[in-house]
């Protein structure tokens, strides 16, 4: 790690002293202060106490009001640990102010065969989920969680894939069969049982209806389950129940080397495209100490904003057929063609471009970019006045969604809720402005905000928004800086083709460049961007090497899935489905 | 019996005598009537293919989707591709409704014996279409949880290839199945004949455009549009 590096990315002094102050009641519980290329303060605390530190940070003056992130880290065959605390698992926990625009991690080292930490469920509500995720895939028993169950794996598995001993191939187990016993015992697997999450099967001689919705149901957005517990047309209770579609791409990100991960952070939050390109690249791009030129970060915005539309797009036609509208998904639709048209002839593809690189762009603009970007952004202006006028101001559309499924910002916080859905309750946060990256500080725009936090402040708000990304890449077209695609660094992927050619020293340097990938310094560095659906974040732990050691990936939707029950309770089936096309989720970005 | 025909239009002849028109005997009339309506080829043949012609015109998608590539399959089903045209827009919830099923997206270890209830919720005749790299193979994700390809325990139609595949492959695709489906040989009832189901053999598009597409020498670069 070069110091100048880490001097750029590491967090003020300042913000370390303030962390260590406001736990001067627990000093001698902390245990190390970790320098990381994160930007943030990382300190290492003893597990004993480890509820209490959660809840001192969270109440004021801390104000961390957010998990942001519970994850952990198989530590055991990790080489450069330099100074860190031992351990065999580290788990951590990223907390958030809004407030005060801080971040936290806390991280509590675990030693032995059986590894456990007290639960921290009765301090952060969504803390539930990820300690049910650390258990599933690194087998780390959170003592005291109401309903330790595997979340991603089938209830039938056996193992904790994330761990280091655990294979990563699928083709390193035996080929996969079904058969009819098979079959069975999975589905009887799959069957619920309301006693063990504690809800009752009748009440006042009356019995509740169970319903299956999912794992596959037209209106849940891909595989997706939730067991209703119904009274008549009431929600008395519901488990949402994931895992469908978990592609194991963490476990991935451990095998393939830093440059041909990229391909898969797309299929991440798949209507997102190189939206999630951009917080893995400026990830690697903090632990490579790259620093790209200004085109190359004004491409980025411009190709992330064309997908945060073509995704707006997207939720707006299926959030208005979820409500019962068939014909938006058409019109929608077909904007969506005219967006394709714009970001294939620019990288190439469609849904999983993959276009940017580890210090630059995997090409520069074409010849005549400008025009084809301007039909667009001279194409949805009138489209989105019609779908204003002819949607939300639509009276059957406002009765349906106003009030329904709404939440305030402080159950946003309490659930780690970002994004649009966080900014529909009225809260101002937008990473773009109040933590500017790749350039956005240069940019004219406005953060709309919701009021009511319901069902239609959040379809309401994506229209703004697209208008927003509109004005963005406005600016993009009008303002595109000179220079160069790729920044000149040695650990630019793939290095610039001309140094090749000079002799054999520059052939061969490419040549492993290229084959093996990459070499990135040990050390930690996280991104946090604001994706199309919320918060998207990429921390990444490189221990020396051409791949990550470990790769978290942690996506929007998976706590916004996580909120549905609180919110639904007493509710009624059909605002419930009104909920799920309002969230904008899409299963890849659950799972991972 | 002999016939008299007299032709209802002819040529005039110099003739202006009346009655007009040119009478002859004839004995082939009846003879060739009955060479020309009476079907002298197989009955199964002909309702087989009208039985088809019905089937594949008419195919009812199975609304599923698991992945990446279910968006790209909406997109087909949406104005500017128009599935439509094929006949095949009428999306069914249920399974027990629908035609065919197209596996479009990533196929999971723990989504797989859910696809396999589904497909087995669905009617006969039924159809697989294998959307994607994912379904097909795995594609990019040789991982611990999805299923090296939806044909470990699904028997496939078509396969599609593309991570996602764009609309037009689907549509492509669709088509294929079509023609696959025109091949056909099903029972035509309980009753009548074999009750087996016989699948014409295809054929790889890879191969049997291979000859054309290597006849491209020059490709386009990516830096104009």
């Amino acid at each position: 790690m070069s110091t100048d590096a880490l001097d750029r990315h590491a967090p003020a002094q300042s913000g370390i002293d303030r962390a260590l102050g406001l736990l001067d009641g627990f000093r001698e519980h902390i245990e190390h202060v970790q320098p990381t290329l994160t930007g943030l303060p990382v300190l290492w605390v003893r597990r004993e106490r480890i509820v209490e530190i959660l809840r001192h940070l969270k109440a004021p003056p801390a104000s961390f009001s957010m998990l942001y992130d519970l994850s952990a880290v198989d530590e055991r065959l990790r080489a450069h640990r330099d100074g860190l605390p031992a351990a065999d698992f580290t788990v951590f926990y990223h907390l958030l102010s809004v407030d005060r625009n801080e971040d936290l991690i806390i991280k509590v080292a675990l030693t032995g065969g059986d590894p456990n930490l007290p639960s921290v469920t009765r301090v952060f509500a969504n803390a539930n989920w990820y300690e049910r995720e650390i258990w599933d895939l690194f087998g780390i028993t959170a003592t005291g969680h109401p309903h330790l169950q595997r979340l991603l794996m089938p209830p039938t598995w056996h193992g904790h894939p994330l761990r280091k001993d655990y294979p990563a191939r699928a083709t390193e187990f035996d080929p996969y069969t079904l058969t009819v016993e098979g079959q069975q015992t999975e589905q009887e697997a799959l069957k619920f049982e309301p006693e063990a999450w504690g809800m009752q099967r009748e009440r006042d001689g009356s019995e509740f209806m169970f319903l299956n919705l999912g794992p596959n149901h037209p209106s849940a957005h891909g595989a997706f389950r939730i067991v209703l517990q119904l009274d008549g047309e009431e929600i008395i209770d519901c488990v949402p129940d994931i895992g469908y579609h978990h592609r194991g791409a963490e476990k991935m990100a451990e095998r393939q080397t830093w440059h041909s991960f990229i391909p898969y952070t797309d299929r991440i939050d798949y209507t997102g495209g190189v939206m999630n390109n951009l917080p893995y690249v400026l990830a690697v791009e903090k632990l490579a100490g790259i620093e790209v030129p200004d085109r190359v970060k004004t491409v980025r915005v411009m190709m992330a904003e064309m997908f945060r539309i073509s995704s707006h797009l997207l939720f707006l036609g299926t959030y208005l057929q979820d409500l019962g509208a068939m014909s938006p998904v058409f019109y929608s639709f077909t904007d969506r063609q005219r967006a394709y048209k714009v970001i294939e002839g620019i990288t190439g593809f469609r849904m999983h471009p993959a276009w940017y690189r580890i210090g630059g762009l995997a090409q520069d603009l074409p010849v005549g970019w400008q025009q084809l970007v301007q039909e667009f952004l001279d194409w949805m202006p009138p489209r989105l006045r019609e779908y204003e006028l002819a949607m939300m101001r639509n009276a059957l559309v406002r009765e349906r969604t106003r009030h329904v499924a709404a939440f305030t910002t402080t159950e946003a916080l309490e659930w780690g809720v970002t994004g649009p859905n966080l900014r529909a309750t009225g809260c101002n946060f937008d990473l773009r402005k109040q933590r500017p990256y790749s350039g956005y500080e240069n940019f004219d725009f406005e953060v709309p905000l919701g009021q009511h936090g319901d069902v239609f402040d959040r379809g309401q708000l994506r229209i703004e928004e697209m208008r927003q990304s509109l004005r963005i890449i406005q600016q993009c077209v009008d303002h595109m800086p000179a220079g160069d695609y790729k920044a000149d660094h040695p650990l630019t992927t793939p290095p610039p083709r001309e140094r090749m050619l000079q002799h054999i020293e520059t052939l061969i340097t490419h040549f492993l460049q290229v084959s093996w990938g990459p070499v990135l310094k040990p050390g930690e560095s996280l991104q946090m961007v604001e994706a199309t659906k919320g918060i998207n974040s990429y921390y990444l732990t490189s221990d020396g090497n051409n791949m990550s050691y470990r790769t978290r990936i942690r996506t929007p939707s998976f706590p916004h899935l996580q909120q549905i029950p609180s919110l639904m309770r007493g509710g009624f089936v059909p605002d419930m489905i009104a909920h799920l096309g309002s969230i904008d989720f899409v299963m890849a970005d659950v799972d991972r | 019996m002999p016939y008299r025909l007299t032709r209802a239009e002819e040529e005039q002849e110099s003739s202006d005598r009346y009655p007009m028109g040119r009478r002859q005997s004839s004995e082939e009339y009846v003879k060739s009537q009955l060479e020309r309506n009476v079907f002298t080829g197989k009955l199964s043949d002909v309702l087989n293919s009208a039985v088809n012609w019905g089937r594949k015109n008419s195919l009812w998608p199975y609304n599923f989707g698991l992945s990446c590539c279910y968006v790209e399959m909406t997109t087909a089903f949406t104005s500017p591709h128009d599935i439509a045209r094929f006949g095949s827009e009428v999306i069914r919830a249920s399974p027990r409704q629908a035609d065919f099923m197209v596996i479009a997206g990533t196929c999971f270890i723990k989504m797989a014996p859910v696809i396999q209830q589904l497909y087995d919720q669905m009617l006969e005749p039924k159809w697989v279409i294998s959307m994607g790299s994912c379904a097909n193979s795995g594609g990019m994700y040789d991982i611990y949880s999805v299923v090296q390809g939806v044909d470990k325990f699904l028997p496939v139609d078509v396969y599609v290839a593309g991570c996602p595949p764009r609309p037009e492959a689907f549509l492509q695709a669709l088509q294929l199945l079509q023609d696959s489906i025109q091949e056909e040989r099903r029972p035509l009832s309980w009753v009548v004949g074999d009750q087996g189901v016989y699948k014409a053999e295809m054929g790889s598009q890879r191969e049997q455009k291979r000859s054309q597409r290597i006849e491209a020498t020059e490709l386009r670069t990516p830096d104009k549009l």
